[in-house]
């Protein structure tokens, strides 16, 4: 394996997704949760921008740009609705928060 | 040609360990000092991959941004208040183990098994040089063909910033003023309010000394009158 | 000329719709003024067409817009004025225009006057469009529309339950009579291939013999229904409970003639069978004679009136079915006049006693209500076929078609029926204005009706007299040579005047004596009625009770449909369609219930059905290839 070969991303890019997913699955931590999303948004720019590298193509940077730009306004109003939890119900814990089943 | 590969072998296995401490630890803000590690390698392989801008953006967004938010919000919740807990339930972890690897597989074998064909572009090494670098040539492309969409997150982004300051306001007062009320009941036995002056039971000048300065329209009987804006206050937090 | 042709029945339309909307707000009495000059207007454009046609002999269309354009099926809305067009124009917005400004008199003081004014108008719109039609579909929406407006006129006063089961039933009742004629339009559709006058009437011959049978009687069975003829006669005595000009209008002059109006408009089509013209023949036949003998026991005037109506129009199906098709549209021009103006005249006595229509409690009105009197009395004697009023010449031309078409049995029949209608329109005469009064002289004060409700008698008593000298001499008068473009083809037989003169004479006779018999039962009181009645015993109940028509259909029909339907409701609908229903709801509430549980509100527990949903859809995509959604 001389070059950088398309495989090397995408091993890169599945292997943060992946942990990222598990992390959302194992953790309660909401922070932690949240921190995992981000890293499974940033593991799908990398499939992105080597896809784009690849190619030769530019499209595949622009969606990445969006998706950091998006990504911020969710971080902003995820890292919001955390604090409103926080304070409502004093706590961080995912597990606690099941007003979805009403 | 090895360098390189052994440079992105290299950032790669470090951005993945970190990420993989990243939820492993116990303290948050251990996990969100090695989510800044893992980001910072992945603004390395952007590089590598000839996406100098983004690499720049993924630092001063993630990395200087959203993480130093999140670092804020972890300061802000009280570390000692935080229930000790470190993963979820046995199940649960199993499970999300579980499912994780059987991803990976698939992936594994999908990467290696398939191959993605499309036709190349212009944007290689020498035409991005052409155009003065990989920022302007983004600039080029953005700002010609996705003027739309762009507007569009900028949008998003200030809704995001409106809602942020809406979650993000202070609390009400400790103690709410009785708010003015309007109490409207719909008679069945006369049309168009115009029982306003028909409550037999009380008189109005009763009624305005009972209810403070609340407005009064009309009601049917005593009880409408006997919630009072404590009770409204606790049906609320309930 | 024809640019403006439009105009006739858009007028109406538009004084209905004015009314409709701003009547009850802005316009209240102001309606009745808008409605009456639309339908001058209506009625002074339609002279000159009638003029027109009359020198030119050319039949007249405007085409206004195409109604359905799909394909080969084009339906337009075509106006087309030939000689029986233009001469229902007259009768229409004639004596439309005189209703309604009798109807000013009648009404005043209705609270619901706008409505009133704004129903009539739209019922005349509708009449003139039926006449203009140029197409059976165009035809039959306005066939309709003219019911509707029917329905909404005698269920005029709604708060009066009678009023509103009346309109009831004339609605259904109709619409048996129109589900025939439905199919009818349908077969000629299927049949030709089109539904335009000219098209069809064109290539009549094309269909077989039987098929133009069925044609020309299903057409006849929307007539049944609508001109009030067996069986289905009996929405139109009920139809009395609307205001009397409606019934002077719709249920007299126009509307009831609309059936009549359409065989002869089939002509093509009708004359080619001779099975259908002989039941038309004898279906017309029956319902006169029938009709005649109900009318000579009913006490309200109104009902002799109603009866008088029905039987009047089974005179001209049953001339239509013996081929005396220009008698029967001339019957129809005169019925219109004498009948509107009995109808008017009836009117002004029930307004003059208070809203008294028993003639049991009237009398001797003669001398409190003159005007009134005469002109009721030159309508009854018109009916009654004295010479030489209007009803003698078109009923004589009648009974001589019938003579003339071969049908012996139906003109002693008519005959027979001329004689009863002598009868029970003197009766009338009599009992209202002549003998004692028989009204409680304390409580009702019979006075003369308003001028605006006088004049319109007057100028229909003028046209009752005058109106029958247009198809003078008989079968070979005016109006046959300007009608008979119409019917190509119909035969002309010579008739010896000797045996016009002995028709007349019968005729005279016949009525006279009717005239004679309830004289004296009426005015010089040497024939009991009573005795009369009790000396005919079974046959007077039978008439007394209009042959039990009502109650065999509310055995045969009524009755079952009833019992039927509460077996639909309390069965099929209560227990099978309910049920059903409420199970589908229950099962549903069910499920939900079960798969309530899945929701645990639990956020890991959602992500992970996220992710094991991703696993499935990747594994399955890695298993199958890429063409798994082919």
């Amino acid at each position: 394996m001389n070059e950088l070969m398309p495989e090397h991303f995408m091993f890169l890019s599945a292997a943060l997704f992946i942990i990222g997913m598990v992390g959302v699955l194992t953790r309660r931590n909401v922070l932690v949760i949240f921190m995992c999303v981000e890293l499974m948004l940033t593991a799908v720019n990398i499939s992105f921008i080597g896809f784009a590298w690849e190619f030769s193509q530019l499209t595949g940077q622009i969606f990445a740009l969006f998706i950091i730009a998006i990504a911020a306004a969710e971080a902003v109003i995820g890292l919001g609705i955390i604090m409103a939890l926080t304070r409502q119900r004093d706590t961080v814990d995912i597990d606690e928060v099941r007003e979805l089943r009403q | 040609m090895a360098a390189e590969v052994l440079v992105f072998n290299l950032l790669s296995g470090i951005a993945i360990v970190s990420a993989a401490a990243m939820i492993m630890m116990r303290n948050p803000v251990h996990s969100a000092i090695a989510l800044v590690i893992t980001f910072v390698n992945v603004a390395a392989v952007f590089i590598m991959l000839r996406a100098e801008f983004l690499a720049v953006v993924q630092i001063i967004v993630y990395t200087g941004a959203i993480l130093v938010l999140i670092l804020f919000v972890l300061m802000l919740v009280n570390p000692d208040e935080l229930p000790d807990f470190h993963g979820a339930r046995p199940m649960q972890q199993i499970f999300g183990f579980g499912l994780g690897i059987i991803l990976l597989a698939e992936i594994a074998v999908a990467i290696l098994t398939r191959t993605v064909v499309a036709e190349p572009g212009p944007w290689t090494e020498d035409g991005m040089a052409a155009v003065g670098g990989n920022v302007q040539a983004i600039g080029q492309v953005l700002y010609s063909g996705y003027v739309l969409p762009i507007q569009a997150t900028a949008l998003v982004l200030l809704a995001a910033t409106i809602g942020a300051l809406f979650l993000g306001r202070p609390d009400e007062d400790e103690e709410p003023t009785p708010s003015r009320r309007t109490v409207a009941t719909i008679s069945l036995a006369h049309t168009r309010g115009s029982d306003q002056d028909e409550i037999p039971a009380l008189s109005s000048a009763n009624i305005k000394h009972e209810a403070g300065d609340r407005d009064l329209i009309m009601a049917r009987d005593a009880d409408e009158f006997t919630s009072t804006p404590e009770d409204d206050q606790k049906g609320q937090q309930e | 000329m024809s640019s403006w042709l439009f105009l006739i029945p858009l007028l109406p339309l538009a004084a209905a719709v004015i009314n409709f909307l701003f009547g009850r707000w802005f316009l209240q009495h102001a309606s009745q003024w808008i409605a009456t000059l639309a339908v001058a207007a209506s009625f002074v454009l339609s002279i000159p067409v009638f003029l027109q046609i009359a020198s030119d002999e050319q039949s007249i269309s405007q085409h206004l817009y195409t109604w359905i354009p799909a394909g080969d099926f084009n339906i337009p809305v075509t106006l087309f004025v030939d000689q029986l067009t233009a001469t229902m124009l007259l009768v229409v917005s004639g004596v439309g225009l005189l209703v309604h400004i009798y109807s000013i008199g009648y009404m005043h003081g209705d609270p619901g006057i706008y409505r009133f004014f704004s129903y009539l108008p739209l019922f005349v719109f509708s009449m003139l469009m039926l006449v203009l039609a140029d197409n059976f579909l165009v035809l039959f929406v306005f066939w309709e529309a003219v019911g509707l407006c029917s329905f909404l006129l005698i269920g005029f006063w709604y708060r009066r339950r009678s009023a509103a089961s009346a309109a009831k039933k004339a609605f259904i009742v109709n619409r048996v009579g129109d589900f025939g004629f439905g199919i009818g339009i349908l077969l000629i559709f299927v049949t030709y291939g089109t539904i335009e006058y000219a098209g069809v009437f064109g290539q009549v011959g094309d269909a077989t013999q039987t098929t133009i049978t069925v044609i020309a009687l299903l057409l006849f069975t929307g007539a049944i229904g609508k001109s009030a003829q067996l069986p289905l006669f009996v929405w139109l005595p009920d139809a009395m409970e609307g205001p009397t000009p409606v019934s002077a209008l719709i249920h007299a002059a126009t509307m009831v003639t609309a059936g009549i109006f359409v065989i002869a408009r089939a002509y093509p089509i009708v004359s080619q069978s001779a099975d259908a013209m002989l039941v038309i023949a004898i279906i017309g036949a029956a319902t006169a004679f029938i009709a005649a003998t109900i009318a000579v026991t009913q006490y309200d005037i109104k009902k002799v009136v109603a009866y008088s109506t029905v039987s009047q129009l089974g005179f001209m199906a049953f001339a239509l079915g013996s081929g005396a098709w220009i008698a029967a549209i001339f019957h129809l021009v005169t019925h219109a006049f004498f009948k509107g103006l009995l109808f008017l005249g009836a009117g002004s006595v029930i307004h003059g006693m208070h809203e008294e229509q028993d003639m049991r409690k009237m009398g001797g009105l003669k001398k409190y209500m003159p005007l009134t009197y005469w002109t009721f009395l030159i309508g009854a004697a018109a009916n009654a076929g004295i010479i030489p009023l209007a009803g003698f010449w078109s009923k004589d031309e009648i009974i001589l078609g019938t003579w003339l078409g071969d049908q012996p049995i139906i003109m002693v029949v008519a005959f027979i029926t001329a004689f009863f209608t002598s009868l029970y329109m003197f009766r009338a005469v009599f009992m209202t204005f002549h003998g004692e009064e028989r009204f409680d002289a304390e409580q009702v004060h019979p006075h003369e009706s308003p001028r605006v409700m006088t004049i319109p008698l007057v100028v229909l008593a003028f046209f009752a007299v005058t109106v029958g000298f247009i198809g003078f001499p008989p079968e070979d008068g005016w109006f046959h040579h300007f009608l008979d473009p119409v019917f190509p083809g119909m035969p002309h037989p010579d008739v010896a005047w000797s045996t016009i003169v002995l028709f007349a004479a019968i005729s005279t006779v016949i009525a006279l004596s009717g005239l004679y018999i309830q004289y004296m039962a009426y005015v010089k009181r040497s024939i009991s009625p009573r005795g009369i009645s009790e000396l005919l015993g079974p046959l007077y109940k039978l008439a007394a009770n209009r042959w039990y028509l009502d109650e065999i259909y509310d055995v045969l029909i009524v009755r079952p449909l009833v019992a039927f339907s509460m077996f639909l409701w309390r069965f099929v609908d209560a227990q099978v369609i309910d049920g059903t229903v409420n199970g589908v709801g229950s099962l549903v509430t069910y499920t939900s219930n079960q798969w309530r549980r899945a929701q645990t509100g639990l956020i890991a527990n959602y992500v992970f059905a996220i992710a094991l949903g991703a696993v499935i859809i990747i594994g399955a995509f890695m298993i199958f290839g890429s063409n798994l959604f082919e």
